[in-house]
């Protein structure tokens, strides 16, 4: 009978030296604050739900504190979640996200009015301010570059160049990249009125004009061909993103347009997100590194806005009286769609109630996919 | 116009089938395959699953694909190509990307698939066949002189300069110095990023910049065209007369569009029938009545 209780005695400590409150430790606590804090800031103040939700509660997920080798974390060979993470490790997630993106992009915009496509180019200057800064940190070249991409503020993009440059970081990079993509209507506004003027504001853009059907056919085709031959390396992203827009623009292929863009996407953003968020266990994520990514990738968003801003002021200067632009929607150029757009609108509200700056600020927006898609070619290529 | 056109897209294809022809494709396939180091006289070098020290050949897929060997020939004789058949069916004769494959030029074919039916000399010249027995893959004309213990290969690994190896790599790669990685050669010559940033950007703004020439072109284009005079039959014969501009707002125009997409998504409401809600007189209705319903009424 003793050794019956000495028994059961034994498993039931053997059992709790398996549960997480055995395995707790100060960092787990801290990341699931972490995580609460993404949830409730998607729940009460809907930043990005879409990604703050999945990526906060992968946040918790991650930071369950378990025993090893029971083929449970994110990290084991083997467990489910190391299956779904393959994913992302190898770089799948991104590219089929971005052909949803492309099956719910429209391009008329940037087509309508195709300089606006050199506004894309000039916010990647936040890409390589903030590459500059983390080799400066000591920071080893592969992983400054996968650092700068942040800048790029495209989420799929980031998650797709660390998982090639610098894996050990992916986590951090991606929950900096998502965040700032949640704070782009806090970090923005200040840094665009600074840049502008009273009069710059009010600015009065043409309507764009009709674009047809043809147009988007060849701008989705041409667009690949002559972006991946200049950059292959962005052929995973570019590729989908112009055949996502394909399947829309051509208007034959509907179906296959809708699921791209809806249920496809959808699956894949719930996957990608849990995993990215589970990536953070504590262990190898709270690190002095992960302290300076997220400084670096807040910096390298206001490098962008400001490269945006500034340029389409330099550009003004060029531009005769009523064909100028609104340096509103300098800050668009970065590539999170539709946010950083819809905080140009707001912004340009503020001072004319009239002027609608959102549709010209689709065209910078939308041609800051291509340019990070591009940028992150470029890093790969040099520094792979 | 449209001859225009025509020797537009005539030029770019012309400058595409120049460029093209300049560079050979690379196929990721059997035909990667390379001879990337060959041992002689082996005396106290390497030894085979049987412990014996034999001449041995090291092929090398250059592919970044996995290539199966199997199938393929290795001969010592170019007017014997088929002379040893590497047997297929076998896993282990798949290389992996970047990869290696040891065969034991022993002229002993029945200790395994990798032992050959040949040995290896000095002026010799050995050679690799595709399955069909006839494609040569790549072949090795291996010195007449050749030292004891020391291998002749590939000085790095693909590349086409060939020696004597300070080292015997089987299986390995032949240059096994330490390499800086792309990215620490790129940083010492660019420490601050400066260079990558100047670059990169320049490429970003050519590659959307070229893009926007396109579009602009074609926007002309398209504009010229949307506007462009319509025939129309008058008494007299052919007429030409403007296209009247349009004058339908951007309002107009959103909500016709959105007219448009609810329809095309299903998303309107079908009204088929009319539902008319009138006051009853009566004060008691059995619809009305506590005792048919089954649960309160809301508030």
């Amino acid at each position: 009978m003793g050794s019956f209780f000495e028994f059961i005695i034994e498993h039931i400590a053997q059992f709790l030296h398996f549960t997480a409150f055995a395995n707790l430790t100060v960092g787990h606590l801290v990341m699931i604050c972490v995580g609460l804090a993404f949830i409730y800031l998607a729940i009460a103040k809907e930043f990005e739900p879409m990604l703050l939700i999945p990526i906060g509660f992968g946040i918790l997920v991650g930071n369950i504190a378990f025993a090893p080798g029971y083929k449970i974390g994110v990290y084991e060979s083997g467990s489910v979640l190391n299956y779904l993470y393959f994913g992302v490790l190898q770089g799948i997630y991104p590219p089929l996200i971005f052909l949803g993106i492309g099956a719910m992009t429209d391009f008329s915009a940037l087509i309508s009015n195709p300089k606006l496509m050199l506004i894309g180019a000039a916010a990647q200057l936040g890409i390589f301010g903030a590459y500059c800064i983390a080799l400066a940190l000591g920071f080893s070249p592969t992983e400054a570059g996968a650092i700068g991409i942040i800048g790029g503020a495209d989420g799929p993009t980031a998650i797709f160049l660390s998982s090639k440059l610098a894996p050990d970081l992916m986590g951090a990079i991606a929950i900096s990249a998502y965040s700032y993509m949640a704070l782009v209507p806090v970090i923005q506004p200040p840094i665009m009125k600074l840049l502008t003027t009273k009069k710059e504001r009010v600015i009065r853009m043409k309507p764009p004009r009709a674009v047809s059907k043809v147009e988007k056919i060849i701008f989705a085709i041409a667009g690949m061909l002559l972006t991946t031959f200049i950059v292959p390396s962005g052929l995973p992203l570019l590729g989908m993103l112009f055949f996502g827009n394909l399947l829309k623009e051509s208007g034959v292929t509907k179906r296959l347009a809708d699921t791209a863009k809806g249920p496809m996407i959808d699956v894949v953003t719930i996957l990608i997100g849990l995993t990215v968020g589970a990536s953070t266990q504590a262990t190898t994520f709270l690190t002095i590194k992960s302290v300076g990514i997220f400084a670096l990738g807040a910096f390298s968003f206001v490098i962008a806005t400001f490269g945006g801003v500034m340029f389409v002021k330099i550009i003004n200067l060029f531009l005769k009286e009523g064909h100028k632009m609104n340096p509103l929607i300098g800050n668009a150029g970065v590539s999170a769609v539709p946010d950083s757009a819809r905080v140009s609108q707001i912004v340009g509200l503020e001072y004319d109630k009239t002027n609608h700056l959102l549709m010209h600020a689709m065209g910078p927006n939308v041609a800051g996919v291509i340019g990070s898609a591009v940028a992150a070619g470029i890093l790969l290529s040099f520094l792979a | 116009m449209q001859k225009r056109n025509l020797s537009i897209f005539s030029g770019i294809f012309i400058l595409l089938a120049v460029v093209l022809a300049g560079n050979q494709a690379k196929a990721q396939n059997a035909t990667d395959l390379r001879f990337n180091e060959v041992l002689v006289l082996n005396d106290s070098n390497y030894v085979d699953d049987f412990g014996q020290h034999n001449s041995w050949i090291e092929i090398f897929n250059s592919a970044y694909n996995s290539v199966n060997i199997g199938g393929c020939y290795l001969t010592d004789d170019l007017n014997n190509p088929t002379k040893y058949w590497i047997p297929t069916g076998d896993p282990a004769t798949v290389i992996p990307p970047r990869c290696y494959m040891v065969f034991w030029a022993d002229d002993m074919p029945t200790r395994g698939i990798f032992h050959l039916n040949f040995k290896l000399e000095g002026g010799k010249t050995i050679a690799l066949f595709d399955a069909n027995g006839r494609t040569m893959i790549d072949k090795l004309e291996i010195p007449t002189e050749q030292k004891v213990d020391t291998t002749y290969g590939r000085l790095a690994d693909n590349s086409q300069n060939w020696g004597y190896l300070d080292h015997s790599t089987p299986g390995a790669n032949n240059d096994h110095s330490r390499k800086a990685s792309a990215g620490e050669q790129f940083v010492a010559l660019d420490p601050l990023g400066f260079g990558m940033t100047l670059i990169a950007m320049s490429v970003v703004f050519s590659a959307l910049a070229i893009l926007y020439l396109i579009f602009r072109s074609t926007g002309k284009y398209f504009t010229k065209k949307a506007t462009k005079p319509v025939a129309v039959e008058a008494k007299g014969g052919a007429e030409k007369v403007p296209a009247r501009k349009e004058e339908i707002s951007g309002e107009v125009n959103a909500a016709i569009a959105m007219a448009l997409y609810m329809y095309q998504s299903e998303l309107h409401d079908t009204e088929n029938t009319v539902l008319t809600i009138q006051k009853v007189s009566r004060n008691y209705s059995p619809w009305s009545s506590k005792i048919y319903t089954l649960r309160k009424t809301p508030r």
